[in-house]
């Protein structure tokens, strides 16, 4: 009687932990969301995300923007350096703002002036001589900072960035920094 | 009989990570300047444990310079340890349709220690914006790829 019991519940449970331990099937998730990889390491989509909404927030509760007449502000990208060890895309920040900026209805970007030339130059060639110069330039920097302590690993990436209007001043700036931490595993190959 | 649940009751807070953590102690000043706009609220609890131990407490709102609405949500962790967790907002215009803010997808990380009242606030994105949805989720312990 008891092994009649018994085969099932330990079938049952075999079953529970098979599945367990098998990786799961490719399937879709929320970019930024509760699923998504974080690494201590490097930096993350949901880590531009978050830089670039408060970022984003900050500027438009500063009320910067809205003092350019007529509305809205015109905004030039001036360099973004990246002084972390990872080579990656600063558009992952900056085009975030962008888009953002633009769906206020606060700001609009130029892609016709940049560093190293205009984003766009058939827009630039196209451009007549009555077009609007910029009344900011955004350039910023991503700095990352490494500390461990025996086991426990830690990376803190900085997202700095600064508005500059016309007369060289920075009437607007922010640093956001995101912290991770994390022990390095144990079972290593 | 007792002494087993105590040590199988132990046993599963030190895997659940609930390591108690020095209280947060506060002081303000006892006649604030500052009028805060507080609003009611109407909520949607699906996960009861946490709303019971991250608490909020109040929301109140502003208008930027900009004429963008700001909230401001006030949480209080009701408990002894470090609460981790994500929240996200999302705007609504005056029809009551979602406002887009590709921005928003992304859930803010954030933690509260124990005893601690803390703020979060969020502007909208845009002038359109009247109605707003705070989404407070426990966070999820992560794999940890370094």
């Amino acid at each position: 009687m008891k092994i009649k019991v018994l085969i099932p519940l330990v079938s049952i449970v075999a079953a529970v932990a098979v599945a367990g331990c098998s990786s799961p099937n490719a399937h879709y998730i929320q970019t930024g969301g509760q699923e998504s990889v974080v690494n201590v390491g490097q930096i993350n989509i949901q880590d531009f995300m978050s830089a670039a909404d408060a970022a984003t927030g900050d500027l438009l509760a500063s009320g910067v923007l809205n003092r350019v007449q007529p509305p809205p502000a015109v905004l030039a990208i001036s360099r973004i350096v990246n002084n972390t060890s990872q080579q990656l895309d600063t558009d992952l920040l900056v085009k975030r703002i962008r888009v953002a900026l633009l769906h206020s209805g606060k700001a609009v970007t130029t892609t016709t002036y940049g560093v190293g030339g205009p984003e766009d130059p058939l827009a630039a060639q196209m451009q007549g001589e009555s077009s609007r110069a910029p009344d900011f330039t955004l350039s910023g920097k991503i700095i990352e900072t490494y500390a461990r302590a025996g086991n426990i690993r830690q990376a803190t990436y900085s997202f700095q960035l600064s508005l500059t209007d016309h007369q060289g001043l920075a009437v607007w700036e922010s640093d956001k920094d995101i912290t991770k931490q994390g022990a390095r595993s144990s079972v290593g190959f | 009989m007792k002494t087993k649940i105590a040590t199988l009751l132990l046993a599963a807070g030190a895997l659940a990570g609930c390591v108690s953590s020095p209280s947060v102690n506060t002081v303000q000043n006892a006649q604030t300047t500052g009028q805060r706009n507080f609003i009611q609220d109407r909520r949607i609890i699906t996960d009861r444990p946490f709303s019971r131990r991250v608490a909020v407490l109040a929301l109140n709102t502003s208008m930027t310079p900009g004429d963008l609405l700001k909230v401001q949500v006030e949480l209080f962790n009701r408990t002894g340890s470090i609460q981790r967790f994500n929240y996200s907002f999302e705007w609504f215009d005056l029809n009551g349709m979602q406002v887009d803010n590709s921005l928003a997808v992304a859930l803010v990380p954030d933690q509260i220690n124990a005893g601690e009242s803390k703020f979060i606030s969020a502007v909208a994105p845009s002038s359109a914006c009247r109605d707003f949805h705070l989404k407070l989720l426990q966070a999820q312990a992560q794999d940890q790829d370094q």
